[in-house]
């Protein structure tokens, strides 16, 4: 019959442009006519809400959100309660993990008490949030509404499935309606991808195409989880299936080139590692991330008392867009790092500007969720596993992780912060810009106060209890023996005690940095340390560009008072300051006061920041030099090298000169003689070679 | 075959190399540094530190000949009167160097620098450079839109060497900066030959242009080009592949001393001779490189390199 229809329509009707026609050739896939249909309908009534609302369905339907939520503001334009453009928008929304899905969901409903498929979209959004008892309040609504409403009863499978019980009642009744109904399983894959439970989400996706396998969605779903959990022959496979028979949405064709580009990776493996550098700077950045993948997995394995049951693979993007791709479709991430059970893509430093980024604070941070979600078994609410990851990060070194920003002092003030049962809701459903990062902070706050307070056991036994699956509520009435509400009470206290100076001067200090800043560029130096010293300590955690420590060490060295510039840098980099240029700086003043040690300790710091800086390994190479450190010396010459110095005779001339002092005598002459074939008249590498040869010849 | 051919190419490279490297020994260098205006303050205070930064290395160097205009003296009367002193003065044998900093334009036909008052095309800079006496000439055009100069520029023995690759890269540009920190860094002389060449200053502008965008985390907006056959379009990365470099190699930008003053000593030009000689024949054993055993190239330079070093020691005693 359907295909009757079809052919009816193209011989008869086909170019009929009437809504049913565009409807049919909808439904028989025939995306692109369908859509000139509907151009055609919107441009002829342009005062029918009705046919913009179902065109931008079409268009949200085939990877095009922006243009259908144009249609959909068209439609309310013209009436401003239409239940379908309010949903539309609603879903434009979920697409996005945007906080305000709820309420336009919310407003459809309002709009059509009969709209079932926005209460639907409100029992998704809730169990998105992690919140199962309003999730089957919502999905029950529906099913008042329509008792066939199979995406209410996919929503409650997925409440019951999350909660690990065997079965569900609900899928059967699914299947008993529609035998061959994916979309539940897909519905229930995407849940567990979104609670980061990658393996069981596979195998829903996976039932998926088994009853239906045309589901290219489907497909595409399984293939992108699949390259995730490093399984890339399969995943090709199923992405170009999705792919070649017209799934071609972002994250679709966005994977299958980032999977194109992975001949130029290569992987370097250990017994517990598995390191995946692009070849370009492979030989710059191995040394520095292997030794601080096992110095971060042998300090989990102590902390966490476990040891993983296979290696973890870090794999690092220098193109910001590659990593991109990685994190695509899922929702509060703070895009530097993501955790795919044990396999870890982060950025690499190449990939940010210089200062704006800590890859090896972000690499102990995503390795600690390794631990958390496999302890778990990946049963592990979003607050809890970031929250723990953030701590880590400064419990590592207190000079990294992020700093207080002016964002969540905001938040703080404005008293914006949510309750712990509900702090899931801030990463998934944001509901102001920064939200996702202020729960960062809250959730790494959190973490703080309970390790503070009652000591990392305590927060290994909430691991526990995670991976016998019970929730937030639960867990911290049975480890911390309060309410969440007294929980909350009590944390929110001692973090207004803590950030009181801040949030309550925040305003004033604002405006002094102002002044300051004018006062600097008349160069009035007496009154920018006079006022700088009075607001310094206000707010010690801003180390962004401009800080006062900046303006601070400018006016005392303009006064020629090195020791005091020297302490406002140090002052800098110790409460966590990035900024190449300026902890270079320090360094430099170090030197010339004569304090080698500290020079070569702060520019250590930034081979964990920006390691893709030539002058920074030749420096602190020739400290290692006088420090008699020749080993350590020569791991920044050769980096000096990795990075492809225009100079490269004297980059393999400082690598033979620290491997002569390490008593290498054949591996000096090597760099020598690779030094001499660049630049044949390098005195310098030149005597070395004949003393090196006479060293031979008396031998 | 391709082998051979590159081969052929690379030992004409290398004659050249030797015969400049020994007469322009005795040949002076003349040097025009012009900074045009900067419309703002900002960029009047940059252009002229720039070239007061070329200046200091060129002054510092031994027998400079170099003239600095930058400001309200950059004028084109003033340019014309500075070119007038090097055209009485300078030799057939002499080389020039013309350094333009500041922002350019292109209308499509010619190339302007903006100076006080009238500006100064790349037409007009071109009959200026065809009259003067020195044959090696090299015209760093470091201005916003100076690809648009090229090929006015563009002749038999002139090194032209752009910010931009083309006219309409209209955004002031950066390369000056690092152009003239070649001529104080000693890493430019990437050879270690106590010279830096047009092509090793070029490299190390360009490169350290290239990472500013790359750490600035911003789109490029200058390419530099070089060109030095006297008929291409210029290259972004000279090589024997695209036949440009081959002249900027062997033009010596900035002398660091030693060698001028070894010349000097007829004890030691024998020696001088000697070591150059080596210096050759290393340079065509590593175009060989490609064609022979691995273990026989290493044997034969490292004998070589060796012997160099030998040499280069009695050279300094």
């Amino acid at each position: 019959m359907k295909a009757l229809t079809v052919l009816l329509l193209v011989v008869f009707g086909a170019s009929a442009q009437t809504l049913e026609n565009a409807e049919v050739l909808w439904k028989a896939h025939r995306y692109v006519e369908a859509g000139k249909v509907f151009e055609a309908l919107v441009k002829r009534f342009d005062k029918n809400p009705d046919y913009k609302v179902r065109y931008g369905r079409l268009l949200l339907e085939r990877f095009n959100p922006q243009d259908a939520d144009g249609l959909f503001d068209e439609a309310l334009g013209i009436k401003p309660d239409h239940a379908g453009a309010l949903l539309g928008k609603a879903l434009v929304a979920a697409e996005n993990f945007e906080g305000k899905a709820a309420a336009l969901a919310k407003a459809a409903i309002d709009a059509d008490p009969t709209l079932v498929e926005a209460q639907e979209l409100l029992a998704r959004l809730a169990l998105e949030d992690n919140n199962p008892p309003k999730a089957i309040e919502e999905s029950e609504k529906a099913l008042k509404i329509s008792p066939k409403a199979l995406g209410a009863m996919a929503i409650l499978s997925a409440v019951d499935l999350l909660d690990d019980k065997k079965d569900s009642p609900w899928l059967n009744r699914i299947l008993a309606i529609d035998p061959k109904h994916g979309e539940a399983y897909e519905t229930l894959g995407n849940f567990f991808v979104l609670n980061r439970r990658y393996e069981e989400g596979i195998a829903f996706y996976r039932k998926a195409i088994e009853l239906e396998p045309e589901r290219w969605s489907t497909h595409s779903q399984l293939g992108i989880n699949l390259m995730r959990l490093g399984r890339e022959g399969e995943a090709r496979q199923e992405l170009e299936l999705a792919f070649n028979n017209g799934w071609k949405d972002k994250p679709t064709s966005n994977t299958l080139n980032l999977m194109e580009s992975y001949k130029n990776f290569v992987f370097f493996e250990t017994n517990n590692t598995i390191l995946k550098l692009h070849k370009k700077e492979a030989e710059l950045l191995r040394p520095y991330f292997e030794s601080e993948l096992k110095r971060a997995i042998a300090t989990y394995e102590k902390k966490y008392k476990m040891k993983l049951d296979r290696p973890v693979q870090i794999e690092v993007y220098p193109d910001h867009e590659d990593f991109a791709v990685r994190t695509m479709g899922m929702p509060g991430l703070g895009a530097l790092g993501v955790t795919f059970g044990y396999v870890v893509a982060m950025d690499s430093p190449a990939g940010r500007k210089p200062g704006s980024f800590h890859w090896d604070s972000t690499m102990w941070h995503e390795l600690s969720h390794v631990f958390v979600l496999s302890a778990t078994k990946h049963k592990v609410p979003r607050w809890f596993t970031e929250g723990l990851a953030v701590h880590e990060e400064t419990a590592a070194s207190p000079d990294w992780g992020d700093r207080l920003d002016p964002h969540t002092i905001s938040a703080i003030k404005e008293k914006k912060l949510l309750p712990v049962a509900e702090l899931d809701r801030g990463f998934i459903h944001p509901s102001y810009p920064d939200q996702v990062i202020v729960s960062y902070f809250q959730a790494g706050k959190i973490c703080d106060y309970i390790n503070k307070k009652w000591g990392f056991d305590k927060l290994l036994a909430m691991i526990q209890d995670f991976a016998k699956g019970e929730d937030t509520k639960d867990v911290i009435e049975k480890e911390l023996g309060l309410k969440p509400e007294a929980f909350d009470k009590e944390f929110l206290a001692a973090l207004t005690e803590e950030t009181k100076v801040i949030v309550e001067g925040f305003d004033d200090w604002r405006k002094k940095m102002r002044t300051i800043s004018e006062l600097a560029k008349a160069e009035k130096w007496d009154d920018v340390i006079r006022e700088g010293l009075a607001i310094r300590d206000v707010y010690k955690d801003y180390v962004e560009a401009g800080s006062v420590y900046e303006f601070l060490s400018d006016a005392y060295l303009a006064k020629n008072d090195k020791p005091k510039a020297i302490a406002e840098l140090a002052r800098y980099s110790e409460v966590g300051g990035r900024s190449p240029m300026l902890v270079k700086k320090l360094a430099t003043l170090l030197e010339e006061a004569g304090r080698k040690k500290e020079a070569a300790a702060a520019l250590t710091r930034l081979n964990w920041i920006y390691p893709e800086d030539e002058e920074l390994h030749t420096r602190l190479g020739e400290l290692d030099m006088a420090d008699g450190k020749t080993e350590e010396a020569a791991v920044e010459f050769r980096a000096a090298i990795a990075l492809k110095p225009l100079d490269v005779a004297t980059a393999r001339y400082n690598l033979a000169r620290a491997y002569r002092g390490a008593g290498k005598q054949s591996e000096a002459k090597d760099e020598l003689l690779l030094a001499l074939e660049t630049a044949p008249g390098f005195k310098p590498a030149q005597r070395m070679l004949l003393e090196l040869t006479k060293e031979e010849i008396k031998k | 075959m391709a082998a051979a051919a590159k081969m052929g190419r690379g030992v004409k490279r290398l004659t050249v190399l030797g015969f400049l490297s020994l007469a322009s020994l005795n040949a002076a260098t003349y040097y025009v540094t012009i900074a045009g205006i900067g419309g703002e303050p900002e960029y009047e205070q940059r252009f002229s530190g720039w070239a007061k930064d070329i200046d200091k290395a060129l002054k510092a160097a031994p027998d400079s000949k170099a003239d600095t205009l930058f400001g309200p003296d950059a004028t084109k009367v003033a340019i014309r009167a500075a070119f007038d002193r090097i055209s009485k003065e300078a030799k057939a044998q002499d080389a020039l160097v013309v350094m333009l900093i500041g922002h350019g334009t292109y209308d499509g036909a010619d190339y302007k620098i903006n100076l006080p008052g009238p500006d100064l095309s790349a037409i007009e800079l071109a009959t200026i450079l065809d009259r003067l006496p020195p044959k090696r000439q090299l015209v760093v055009n470091m201005t916003s839109a100076s690809g648009g100069g090229i090929e006015a520029l563009r002749k038999e023995s002139r090194i032209i060497i752009s910010a931009t690759k083309t006219g309409t890269e209209k955004n002031a540009t950066i390369f000056a900066r690092y152009w003239a920190e070649a001529l104080h860094d000693p890493a430019a002389d990437t050879d270690k030959n106590e010279t830096v060449s047009a092509l090793e200053a070029f490299r190390y502008a360009d490169q350290k242009t290239a990472v500013f965008y790359v750490t600035q985390k911003r789109i490029a907006t200058e390419h530099p080009l070089l060109e030095d056959t006297g008929k291409g379009e210029g290259a972004r990365a000279p090589s024997a592949e695209n036949g440009e470099g081959m002249l900027a190699s062997a033009f010596p930008l900035l002398r660091l001393g030693a060698n001028a003053s070894a010349a000097r000593d007829p004890e030691k030009l024998k020696l001088l001779t000697k070591k150059e000689e080596l210096e050759n024949q290393i340079e065509r054993l590593k175009y060989e490189k490609a064609a022979m055993p691995i273990e026989d190239y290493r044997k034969q330079i490292n004998a070589l390199l060796l012997e160099l070093a030998k040499t280069q020691a009695e050279l300094d005693q």
